[in-house]
């Protein structure tokens, strides 16, 4: 009944009159107010910490240091999700400008802030490495020394190395013969792309209040994990998971930064201390240096036939995880196995590594190194369409993935849907053989316009976390109406609305009877995490679960009292009825009343399996496969390199849609996300390992000036895929790409490194042809 | 240091003794509990700390509380009373223009000044009017088909009184 409803949020009124309540506006009674002091430096061994100063301060009631961790104290304060390379504080050594290396809590801000400069610390400086490329290197300074220690439940995912290196973590896929296969083709292209560190930016910064009191943890907090945070504030603390408690407000953004610990455990930490609860909340400028996309070199060599076939394809990849690895090497694992793309490629070899530098730490950020996959694979299929003479689509089309081909993890692929997409994409932009620089018949046409325009695709295939578990309860209360208790996070793409839909379609009753719950530990069921686009599906699926489970308590009740056999009940509008008697009914009201429970309780959850080899990245990366295409077209002015977007046109599978308004929004939400990676976002740091740039004067991110007039987002829905598919991401990663294609097929100009900056266009244009510019202001 | 100063927030007065260098933003959060402006950028350039000043969109994450004195200060609180939306509210949930929704109060507060400029604005001018308002999810074309519709509404209302 609701399902397919484009329905306003339902908590739109809530956001338009200002008053839903985020993290940042949580508050405790007697609250302090927590500060950071960040290290200077990018790489330095404290030699002395003295916080005597800060301390004796007035209003300060904690400064967290060294000295309340390691052996002496009940606390190592290490952490990490697959290393435990993190401390709470810094314990040895600053890794990068912005570490964390005490904090303070006190009455006020200012107060915090003060004592903050009172803290006199000694540092030694080592010799730092910020490049993922040198730092690989023979002579590289060690961001850790000793190897960090791996957690034992990533050790099926990620194989730990030996130690003296910088290289954190090593994927391998290995599938047919990559030799023969090089052998065997007719020609074989090597080409290197790179994609820098680029921020998050959620509007609302990572914020966490913590309380502690009689052994028991209570955290508010901007998280996407409320589960995994439970987890690991329990080990830090050594506290059973029933002592700490994790609640979630509905986020203002997240894109990926809000997993992991962040703030949690510095927070945690002064409250143990002050014995009273502590807020901190990020300066936008602390945001920069908290978490981060991966920057990436990737190297790709494909081997191809004369008639375009793809046989072979060679990639090696970097992925720079800064100081910390955080869920990096998962990162440069997804990443590294998305790199075949939707093609078939019988032969292929890919090497992902994530490598520690002294950069700001690198995480998860919305298509989780699929983003910096596809900018490669995707822009040198159109050159390699160019060194062939071919049209890129059909190119593209010759080799793309359908259902029964066999996909690089050596799982057989169903429910594919790349060429519809394809053809989406092309019709989108009005695509036609012309439109291929190389192709053009008259290429002398737009020689004399300073505003050049082009077109082009990318396409996507990405996978969702697997294998991955969602539980999710139902109540049913006196009155008939549903209480969904689930600890999906609401960050703004609409999980609680979607969900809600999904439990009234499941459930038979109006959405106007239905309340989601905010996660909260204590009360809501397990949720891996609130990512990877996987809540509409997963969640989705626990809670279909759930009411089953509650349908069959229904139906045994009213078995009993309808004097029926469960056999000949039906369920329908809030009723349990005898099929062909609609008289002989029940409500769920009346039943619940008749069970002399009160309220029932219905309980279900969602797991998928799988996993890949680590020795040959063979397995099920995917459940199922995430895929979308791209059309681009962009209007370059030569005089100037400034490239503007004229369309944008994103196509997604959606499977079956719950919310075509709410879906609509995630897709262009997508395509803007990645309209600023391609043209002007970028993390620039200085040659000491600072950060240039950060805040929002000196890093952009797209406004309305910088969007196209409109997005065409397409959700395809096919007839005999019921399957719900999550779509929060799949669109981000092709963006970069089809603009890339597109500006090449105005003016001829390849870049491989983003963003695609007017000075990077111009200065290329100097290159290509000085006369063909007007400007003689640059020379190449 | 502290100084008393006199600030009329959603047509109440009310004396208030403020730090000299607190914002306004800060004030209006700490001391009113008004959580509908938030701090984005610190420094001016996202517009999710929006507050009308006499009318006028202003950052309030910039703006000294002492220096409000004697304006009439409009937070996304004092738009509607609680149960009555504005139109320019009512749009913003027809078209569901927003997504984390961080950003809507600095945009409904934006869309107010610019529709009492110009009652009739072209999508250009909607885009330029609010290119100083940051939505990061993206949500943009679902603010410009609001905004649109606000300004039919918000006529028609006039037009009716």
């Amino acid at each position: 009944m609701s399902l397919g409803e484009s329905l306003p949020m339902l908590d739109a009124e809530e956001r338009v009159t200002g008053r839903i309540n985020y993290t940042l506006n949580i508050e405790a009674p007697a609250m302090l107010v927590g500060k950071i002091l960040r290290s200077p430096l990018p790489h330095a061994r404290i030699v002395r910490i003295d916080i005597t100063r800060a301390q004796k301060l007035s209003g300060v009631s904690a400064v967290l240091s060294r000295d309340d961790f390691g052996p002496h104290t009940a606390y190592s304060g290490r952490y990490g999700r697959i290393f435990r390379d993190q401390t709470v504080v810094t314990l040895d050594k600053v890794r990068f400008v912005g570490d964390p290396v005490a904090a303070v809590a006190a009455c006020n801000e200012d107060t915090a802030l003060e004592a903050l400069s009172l803290i006199d610390i000694d540092y030694e400086e080592l010799p730092a490495v910020f490049d993922e490329g040198k730092a690989l290197e023979p002579a590289a300074p060690l961001v850790h020394d000793p190897r960090p220690q791996q957690q034992p439940i990533f050790s099926r995912m990620i194989e730990d190395l030996p130690g003296g290196t910088n290289l954190c973590s090593h994927f391998k896929l290995r599938r047919g013969d990559i030799e023969l296969g090089f052998r065997q083709a007719d020609f074989v292209f090597e080409d290197t792309f790179r994609s820098p560190a680029a921020q998050h930016v959620p509007l609302e910064p990572h914020v966490t209040v913590a309380q502690y009191a009689r052994q028991k943890l209570t955290l508010w907090t901007s998280t996407q994990m409320p589960h995994a945070i439970r987890a690991q504030m329990a080990e830090l603390l050594n506290l059973p998971l029933a002592r700490v408690r994790v609640i979630v407000e509905t986020l203002g953004g997240g894109f990926g930064s809000k997993g992991s610990l962040r703030l949690e455990p510095i927070t945690a930490f002064l409250a143990v201390k002050a014995e009273r609860p502590v807020k901190i909340i990020l300066s936008r400028e602390e945001e920069f240096v908290t978490v981060c996309k991966h920057p990436a070199t990737m190297r790709i060599k494909t081997g191809v036939m004369k008639d375009g076939t793809l046989v072979a394809r060679q990639v090696s990849a970097y992925f720079n995880t800064g100081a910390y690895s955080d869920i990096g090497p998962v990162v440069a694992r997804n990443g590294g196995s998305a790199m075949s793309g939707p093609y078939r490629i019988p032969h292929v070899h890919i090497d992902s590594r994530a490598v520690w530098t002294n950069t700001v730490p690198a995480g998860a950020l919305r298509g989780f190194g699929v983003p910096q996959a596809v900018w490669a694979y995707e822009s040198q299929m159109d050159m390699i369409a160019e060194r062939l003479g071919f049209d890129p689509l059909e190119f593209r089309r010759r080799n793309l993935l359908r259902d029964d081909d066999v996909f690089a993890t050596g799982e057989e692929l169903t429910d594919i849907h790349f060429q519809d997409l394809l053809d989406h994409a092309a019709a989108s932009i009005d695509w036609s053989l012309e439109d291929a620089r190389w192709l053009t018949r008259d290429p002398t046409a737009a020689k004399n316009k300073t505003l050049r325009r082009g077109k082009g695709v990318a396409m996507v295939i990405k996978a969702t976390i697997t294998p991955s578990t969602s539980a999710a309860a139902v109540k049913l209360n006196e009155d008939g109406s549903l209480n969904v208790l689930t600890s999906s996070v609401e960050c703004g793409q609409g999980a609680k609305t979607v969900l809600a839909q999904i439990a009234a379609d499941a459930m038979q009753v109006p959405v106007s009877r239905v309340s989601v719950s905010d996660p909260d530990t204590e009360l809501t069921p397990y949720d891996q995490q609130t990512s990877s686009s996987r809540t509409t599906y997963s969640m989705g699926g626990a809670i279909r679960e759930a009411v089953s489970d509650l349908k069959r308590q229904l139906l045994d009740c009213a078995a009993e009292h309808l004097e029926a056999s469960v056999s000949d009940l039906i369920v329908e509008d809030a009723k349990v009825m005898v099929h062909g008697a609609p008289k002989r009914s029940l409500a769920y009201a009346e039943i619940t009343r008749l069970s002399n429970q009160a309220n029932l309780f219905g309980r279900g959850a969602f797991t998928t399996r799988g996993g890949l080899d680590l020795q040959t990245g063979q397995g099920i990366g995917s459940v199922h496969w995430h895929q979308g295409a791209i059309g681009c077209e962009v209007e370059v002015d030569i005089e100037t390199g400034k490239i503007k977007i004229l369309r944008l046109t994103p196509c997604v599978f959606a499977g079956r849609v719950v919310n075509l308004r709410l879906c609509e929004l995630q897709l262009e939400g997508c395509a803007i996300f990645g309209l600023g990676q391609a043209l002007f976002e970028e993390m620039t740091y200085g040659e000491h390992g600072q950060l240039l740039n950060p805040n929002l004067s000196d890093y952009n991110v797209p406004s309305f000036a910088d969007v196209p007039l409109k997005i065409n987002a397409d959700a395809l829905e096919h007839a005999g895929s019921e399957e719900l598919h999550g779509i929060g991401e799949t669109l981000l990663p092709p963006v970069m790409a089809a603009i890339g294609n597109a500006v090449y097929n105005a003016v001829g100009v390849r870049l491989q490194e983003l963003p695609l900056t007017p000075e990077k266009v111009l200065r290329e244009l100097h290159k290509q042809d000085p006369a063909d510019s007007h400007s003689g202001t640059m020379k190449g | 240091m502290k100084q008393i100063v006199k600030l009329k927030v959603n047509g109440v007065e009310d004396e208030k003794a403020v730090q000299t260098h607190h914002t306004l933003l800060e004030v209006l959060r700490a001391e009113y509990k008004l959580f509908g402006a938030r701090e984005g950028c610190g420094i001016g350039m996202c517009g999710a700390c929006t507050v009308l000043l006499d009318g006028q969109p202003m950052s309030s994450c910039i703006l000294l509380a002492a220096l409000a004195e004697g304006k009439e200060i409009t937070t996304i609180e004092g738009l509607s009373d609680p149960g009555k939306l504005h139109p320019i509210q009512q749009a913003f949930i027809d078209h569901n223009a927003f997504q984390c929704s961080y950003c809507t109060p600095g945009f409904i507060l934006s869309t107010k000044s610019l529709l009492a400029e110009n009652p009739d604005p072209t999508a250009d001018q909607v885009r330029s009017y609010l290119a100083g308002n940051l939505c990061r999810c993206g949500s943009y074309y679902k603010i410009e088909e609001a905004v649109l519709d606000a300004a039919v509404r918000v006529r028609n209302k006039k037009d009716n009184l």
